[in-house]
């Protein structure tokens, strides 16, 4: 095991590595993956996304949701209906949409100002399940095309972006998504880390682990609770306009519209590790690798998945995930990132400074961030 | 009032659905103090055991029996393997094993038996187009008569169990406060058990009358069935039983008068959503629900 001093020259060698890692791998699969592997990254990117938007509330404040979907549903309905109705250009519906879910998350938010638990469980529930029959409702078609939803959403032309140059074709297209879904996603990383990592992060945290206890130290609840949800919401929305662009459609039954879509957003984050800013990072990119895979192997029968699902003519994905979210909550409640530090502070331990030893102040907590790969 | 009368029976009937797996919510919340999110999947795999039973064994009434029997197994043995454990860690993790429950008895369902097409279920009661009976008008059919019935029997059985008996009393003692019920000499471990393995069995219960009243089971077949009965248990009262089903009943029957009077604003699309807006609204004004106590929490 090795022991590095904070903030020393080694440390920033293992920060630049892992930071130039990181760089690489983004550049890397659009440049130089078949288009369908270019497809599933964009579509990982936008769960990414969705997952981040949870885990402000769920992971950071500790209020459950399971209606993030209806947020998914309100910025991909946004981006459809302004851009097929209204002629707008699809960039500027992703706004259009976080604006709509902020208002909205803000709203849903009223009752958990006095209810929380399972109770706020089951009002996000109520979101959740509302959204789609809404959008069917016989009333609002002229809206939403009820049941049928609405079909080729996308770019009239691919926009040319610097650095990435002209793309054309459907190969373009994908590209275009993949990137298109990276910059909302850095975004979006950002506007979380800058939340999670301020004095508004430390209220949010000081809910979560006891609400009184921080009304006490004068965090205002009722202010806290709405934003933070607002702005969750409307992150959530930018994940929903994405795969509205990336797809084409907007249907009340697509896959992150409904119920099963929160519950995939749960899924990554705790799978990642709630109240983590990497853990809905891994968490998607673990969800979108075992989809695929099981997929392929539970309908060829092949390997050990196929020795064990073979049986059904069903794909094994969502059961299989299933029974690792109860099996990871045994062995691993704090997800898969803190697995992963566990076992890197086995190799690699980054002390703190000293206080007074150097010029920069170090801070006892940074111990817990001793991830390589992480690019601080 | 001919059709007024019909609207309310046929709320009545499936109010008292509602108000089954309602029941099972209760059980639990009284016990535990969670919201078990997979009640409604418990329900509808107890289910399908029930209808691979009767497809090959048995007549239906006992394959019901047996049904029961398995779906408080379920309920039993997730409590003691899968909740009891990581109830250790945290309120949280429960929360997300009911959910990690809830997907994956839904895939296992669909795995086993496949979503398309869907089992034939036989009814428990009566069922033919001419088995009904006219009272002031309203068509009154053997089969929701039999459901009302079961729900009502059922619930004075649970009201026995709750307050004339010993077991009973231990249950009441727990869902007050595990810590002196333990002290006392109450298992909480057993009694948590059983209140699990209740809720299954009504579940079970439920399941199969869902099922035989729709005519199929599908591994979809409690979806909205759990969403009614949470809006019956929230409107009720978490910690009530005899709250959860008068609000079961009472959303039954609220639900068809909508849907019957305003066939184009509500109808049959937007039935579920005037549950919805009732949990919504009673946890807006009264999170304690109609005959709920309110929680009082120590800091």
């Amino acid at each position: 095991m090795f022991k590095i001093r904070e903030n020393s020259a080694a440390h920033w060698v293992l920060r630049v590595v892992g930071l130039a890692l990181v760089i690489g791998f983004v550049v890397y699969i659009p440049t130089q993956s078949e288009t369908a592997r270019v497809g599933q990254f964009a579509d990982a990117y936008v769960l990414i996304i969705a997952g981040l938007a949870l885990n402000l509330v769920f992971g950071f404040t500790g209020q459950i949701s399971i209606g993030h979907s209806a947020f998914f549903g309100v910025g991909a309905y946004a981006t459809a209906i302004l851009v097929k109705d209204h002629g707008w250009s699809p960039g500027y519906t992703l706004y259009a949409g976080a604006a709509i879910a902020f208002v909205l998350g803000a709203l849903v938010a009223l009752p958990a100002l006095r209810i929380k638990g399972i109770y706020l469980a089951l009002v996000t529930l109520a979101v959740a399940v509302l959204f789609p029959t809404l959008v069917r409702w016989k009333k609002l078609e002229w809206l939403t095309d009820g049941s049928r939803g609405i079909d080729s959403v996308r770019y009239d032309e691919i926009p040319t972006w610097p650095l990435i140059g002209e793309l054309k074709g459907r190969e373009g297209r994908a590209v275009f998504a993949y990137w298109l879904a990276f910059v909302v996603l850095f975004v979006v990383y950002l506007v979380c880390r800058g939340i999670v990592k301020s004095r508004a992060g430390r209220a949010l945290v000081a809910i979560r682990d006891n609400e009184t206890a921080a009304a006490v130290m004068g965090v205002n609840l009722a202010a806290t609770k709405t934003i933070v949800f607002g702005i969750s919401a409307a992150l959530c929305a930018l994940a929903g306009s994405l795969s509205t662009l990336r797809s084409g459609v907007a249907t009340p039954d697509g896959q992150y519209v409904t119920l099963l879509g929160s519950i995939i957003f749960l899924l990554i984050v705790v799978v990642g590790g709630a109240g983590t800013l990497m853990g809905p990072i891994v968490g998607g990119l673990a969800y979108v690798w075992l989809d695929n895979t099981t997929r392929d192997a539970g309908a060829s029968g092949d390997g050990i998945i196929g020795w064990l699902f073979g049986w059904s003519d069903q794909s094994p994905a969502t059961l299989i995930l299933a029974i690792a979210l109860i099996v990871l909550m045994f062995v691993a409640p704090s997800g898969l990132v803190g697995l992963i530090r566990r076992l890197a502070r086995k190799v690699v331990l980054v002390v703190p400074t000293p206080i007074g030893a150097g010029a920069t102040t170090g801070s006892g907590v940074v111990t817990a961030e001793a991830v390589p790969s992480s690019p601080n | 009032m001919e059709r007024f009368l019909q609207y309310v029976f046929d709320g009545l009937s499936s109010g008292a659905i509602y108000a089954l797996l309602a029941l099972g919510l209760v059980v639990i919340y009284r016990g535990t103090g969670h919201l078990n999110f997979a009640q409604g999947e418990m329900a509808m795999f107890s289910t399908y055991l029930v209808w691979e039973l009767q497809d090959r064994w048995m007549p239906l009434w006992l394959a019901t029996i047996f049904g029961v029997i398995l779906g408080f197994a379920l309920g039993a043995v997730i409590e003691v393997f899968l909740i009891r454990p990581v109830n250790r860690k945290s309120p949280a993790a429960v929360f997300v094993v009911s959910i990690g429950l809830f997907l994956g008895l839904n895939s296992l369902a669909a795995s086993i038996w496949g979503a398309v097409p869907a089992e034939v279920m036989p009814n428990l009661f009566p069922s033919a187009p001419d088995d009904f009976v006219r009272i002031l008008g309203a068509v009154w059919r053997w089969k929701s008569i039999g459901i009302l019935l079961v729900a009502l029997l059922l619930t004075a059985a649970l009201f026995t169990l709750f307050q004339k008996t010993r077991f009973g009393l231990a249950m009441r003692a727990v869902a007050s406060n595990p810590e002196s019920a333990k002290l006392v000499g109450v298992g909480v471990g057993t009694v948590l058990m059983a209140s699990w393995g209740l809720a299954g069995a009504m579940g079970a219960l439920s399941g199969t009358l869902v099922a035989g009243n729709n005519g199929e089971v599908v591994p979809g077949l409690m979806f909205s069935v759990f969403i009614y009965a949470s809006a019956a248990a929230t409107l009720g009262g978490f910690d009530s039983p005899g709250g959860a089903v008068i609000a079961g009943l009472s959303i039954g029957v609220v639900e068809n008068l909508a849907a019957g009077y305003q066939p184009d604003w509500i109808g049959q699309e937007l039935r579920l959503a005037v549950a919805l807006v009732i949990i919504f609204v009673v946890l807006l004004f009264k999170p304690s629900g109609l005959f709920g106590s309110a929680r009082v929490e120590r800091v």
